[in-house]
């Protein structure tokens, strides 16, 4: 703990800040592998897309924030906004009150409740009756009560199958779209490549918890480098929180799978049937995220083994370089390399150097990798803030503890869930029904 | 039309009708209950007493002749009144009624979900699934029904409740459901104030009309003192009996009670009696309850169930008499022994 004080400390102190320099300047000469591990390879993947930009956004705003057209069109399409959930019942009122007057007029709202056991269904039409004057079927709220829990999965394409709208908009039960955002939202279809568009999420209870703190500047970062992935082809997944698709390719590819993380498996599909994703920083979609540790962890873990199932297993064809095009070969690399070559690599350098330079090397390299990463997370915040106004300034001193939140909130929950899942441990989802899980292939 | 602005003929002519009316309501077991009847107003008629005789049935249902309960409710027409109207769903995007219902067909393995239309049967009667391409044998356990789902085949689109309209076959209006008139259709029941007025062969006179406290018929005391002198006829005429219990308010009570503030005491009393029996007012203080067919044993255990109601201090004095069987008294005799019971108590 002292070795780690000392370098923490000498680095904040403006007077004696040399144990960082030192060490950058060891490793930038030695020119070893480390130098690129640990500063090159972090820095062009997850620094220099948002401040390239950044630097657009400053020389023209309207390349990266495209305005709307003055006069809107003659015919705005129907936009069909699905929403599944159980037991939703805190938010699913709020939820469909934010569709219907998101500022959009043609627009319909379906939410398919998954046999919850709370009043879902009754807050549902409350809301539906507030907005439309009747609590029944109208042609701006239709509500499909299951008659049986089925899964995420098949709620949405119950969802997808009543929609009538030439776009269909999958948002979470708790999530709410922002007014004026689904003109945004449905911009970049104007590039007749584009299959879906992820909206910017943002988020709602960020002053709920020190973790909901976290959470939003973890969100802003991700979805500023989310817009740099899109502008190269390189965007693979829109999240379930707030997507919006055309609704041929989601007929056409007869909805979602069961048993898999929607959003991703999804993502994936349409990307193999080489469509475009593209974001839109003006469709915001405010949504609700984890306020305790154990839903977190729950959370992330999820996230974590559907990426192993989907990327090992279901999908495992996009490693066959070149049969769906250099873009999603790229999502191969980037899989292997961010999520398992970089963290091995990291683990393994920091051993050999532990053996190789006595256990006191190891805070030295630990506290440089620290300084390095929050140096990226700031400018990273800088310009999230600067683009999109978030993360809330109050929060920037949390950047500071980021590191340590991605370690052991992000990054532990993610690996215990990438090995148990790997070795098939505990593999049954709970938010999977039995009778569904029995006849799944065991991806 | 108010009763007073009515000539003394008309009203006597209203009133044999009315009586007329009552009557025929008894000699059909004492309920009077409407019957479908596609030509009257409502959908019913009181096809037992002839037509036009709702402004009848209120006026005796207002004077507590006829006690009115819920039979059904008819929705009508806002703009004609009407109540032939063809009710139906409709597709909540295109409102036509051309709507087919089919249950949604779910495939557990791929997450489809589909009418049953979109699945291919296979040879053995089993369906395809257009996803999977795999062969759905045994519902629940490989596909699932989702309720029933309405599917519009105008515009194809899928509801699970639809919204429901009514289309006037009189004025061709089209109504939404939830806009249409809804007016409630009444059966009728004859009182014990109703059966008194056919015995007595007339109905009471205005003077003698009840006095309404806390929805609670209270009869004024020449009322009263003509039921307990019908009572008295009757046992002498039957070999009947009946009770009689006299409620004596205290001072406190009285004094307390200024500003109709015994109506919640009276109303409280009333909950304790039967549907038959009667009270009535005899003084300021003193009311009168009269207990058809109850023997002393029961008058005196519907006063401790007063007294219980009321708790340990109620704010009156009880007293039970029962009509004496060989004794022919008169209502003064009889109000004077219940008084000196009273008084004794």
């Amino acid at each position: 703990m002292n070795g780690f004080w000392h370098y923490f400390t000498s680095a904040v102190d403006p007077m004696s800040n040399v144990g960082f320099a030192r060490a950058i300047a060891e490793v930038t000469e030695s020119g070893s592998p480390a130098w690129w591990l640990m500063v090159v390879l972090p820095f062009v993947a997850i620094v220099l897309p948002p401040i390239l930009v950044w630097f657009v956004y400053v020389v023209k705003p309207s390349a990266i924030r495209p305005p709307l057209p003055a006069q809107p069109g003659p015919i705005q399409p129907l936009v069909s906004v699905v929403i599944a959930g159980r037991n939703e019942s805190e938010t699913i009122g709020q939820c469909i009150r934010g569709a219907l007057t998101c500022g959009y007029p043609n627009l319909e709202v379906i939410f398919v409740d998954d046999n919850s056991e709370d009043d879902s269904v009754a807050i549902a039409r409350c809301a539906a009756l507030c907005a439309t004057g009747t609590d029944r079927d109208g042609d701006r709220v239709r509500i499909f009560p299951s008659p049986r829990r089925n899964g995420k999965a098949s709620s949405l394409n119950i969802g997808i199958r009543m929609a009538r709208g030439e776009y269909i908009a999958i948002i979470d039960a708790d999530s709410m779209i922002q007014y004026g955002s689904m003109q945004h939202w449905l911009l970049p279809f104007s590039d007749a490549r584009v299959g879906g568009v992820a909206a910017n999420i943002r988020v709602n209870n960020s002053t709920a918890s020190l973790l909901t703190r976290f959470q939003e500047i973890e969100y802003a970062l991700k979805y500023m480098a989310k817009y740099a992935q899109a502008r190269l082809n390189l965007l693979f997944v829109i999240s379930g929180m707030g997507g919006l698709f055309r609704t041929e390719i989601l007929r056409r590819l007869g909805g979602f799978d069961t048993g898999l993380g929607d959003d991703r498996d999804l993502s994936t599909m349409i990307r193999k049937q080489r469509w475009r994703l593209a974001f839109s920083i003006d469709a915001v979609v405010w949504t609700t995220v984890p306020a305790t540790r154990y839903h977190l962890w729950r959370q992330r873990a999820r996230w974590r083994r559907n990426i192993v199932k989907i990327c090992l297993s279901k999908h495992r064809d996009l490693f066959v370089l070149g049969r769906y095009g250099f873009a999603n070969a790229v999502l191969v690399i980037e899989v292997a390399l961010i999520h398992i070559l970089i963290p091995v690599a990291f683990i393994a350098g920091l051993l050999s150097a532990t053996f190789e330079y006595g256990p006191f090397a190891t805070p030295e390299i630990l506290a440089t990798a620290y300084w390095i990463i929050l140096i990226y997370l700031i400018v990273g915040a800088l310009i999230a803030r600067d683009l999109s106004g978030t993360p809330a300034p109050a929060h920037f001193p949390l950047i500071f503890l980021l590191p340590f939140y991605y370690l052991c909130l992000v990054a532990l929950p993610q690996y215990y869930a990438e090995i148990t899942e790997l070795l098939r441990i505990g593999a049954k989802h709970h938010y999977v029904p039995d009778h569904i899980w029995e006849e799944i292939p065991w991806w | 039309m108010n009763d007073a602005a009515i000539p003394a003929s008309g009203r006597l002519q209203a009133e044999t009708r009315q009586l007329d009316l009552l009557r025929q309501i008894a000699g059909a077991g004492g309920t009077l209950l409407p019957r479908a009847d596609p030509s009257a107003a409502l959908g019913h008629s009181y096809a037992l007493v002839g037509d036009d005789v709702a402004n009848d049935l209120g006026a005796l249902k207002r004077r507590d002749y006829l006690k009115a309960s819920f039979f059904d409710r008819v929705s009508l027409c806002p703009k004609c009144g009407g109540h032939h109207l063809n009710v139906r769903e409709i597709c909540p995007g295109c409102a036509r009624a051309n709507l087919t219902s089919e249950g949604l067909l779910h495939h557990f393995r791929c997450g489809y979900v589909g009418l049953p239309s979109e699945f291919s049967p296979a040879t053995d009667g089993s369906y395809r699934c257009p996803k999977c391409n795999r062969v759905m044998h045994h519902l629940g356990t490989e596909y699932d029904r989702l309720g029933k789902a309405f599917q519009c085949r105008s515009c194809g689109l899928v509801s699970e409740n639809p919204p429901v309209e009514a289309v006037c076959l009189g004025c061709s209006v089209h109504t939404p459901a939830e806009n249409l008139v809804s007016e409630v259709v009444l059966s009728f029941t004859l009182t014990s104030r109703g059966a008194a007025a056919i015995r007595r062969g007339s109905l009471l006179d205005d003077d003698e009309e009840l006095v309404l406290v806390a929805e609670a018929p209270i009869l004024r005391r020449p009322v009263l003192l003509k039921f307990l002198e019908h009572e008295l006829e009757r046992q002498r005429q039957l070999n009947g009996f009946f009770s009689l219990l006299l409620i004596k308010f205290t001072a406190e009570a009285m004094d307390a009670g200024e500003g109709g503030s015994l109506a919640p005491q009276l109303f409280r009393l009333r909950e304790c009696l039967r549907d038959v029996d009667l009270i009535g007012q005899l003084a300021d203080a003193d009311f009168l309850v009269i207990l058809p067919q109850a023997k002393h044993r029961e008058a005196e255990e519907l006063r401790r169930r007063i007294g219980a109601e009321f708790g340990a201090r109620p704010p009156f004095v009880l007293a039970t008499l029962q009509s004496a069987d060989e004794k022919q008294e008169s209502v003064q005799q009889i109000l004077a022994r219940l008084h000196a019971e009273s008084g004794a108590r």
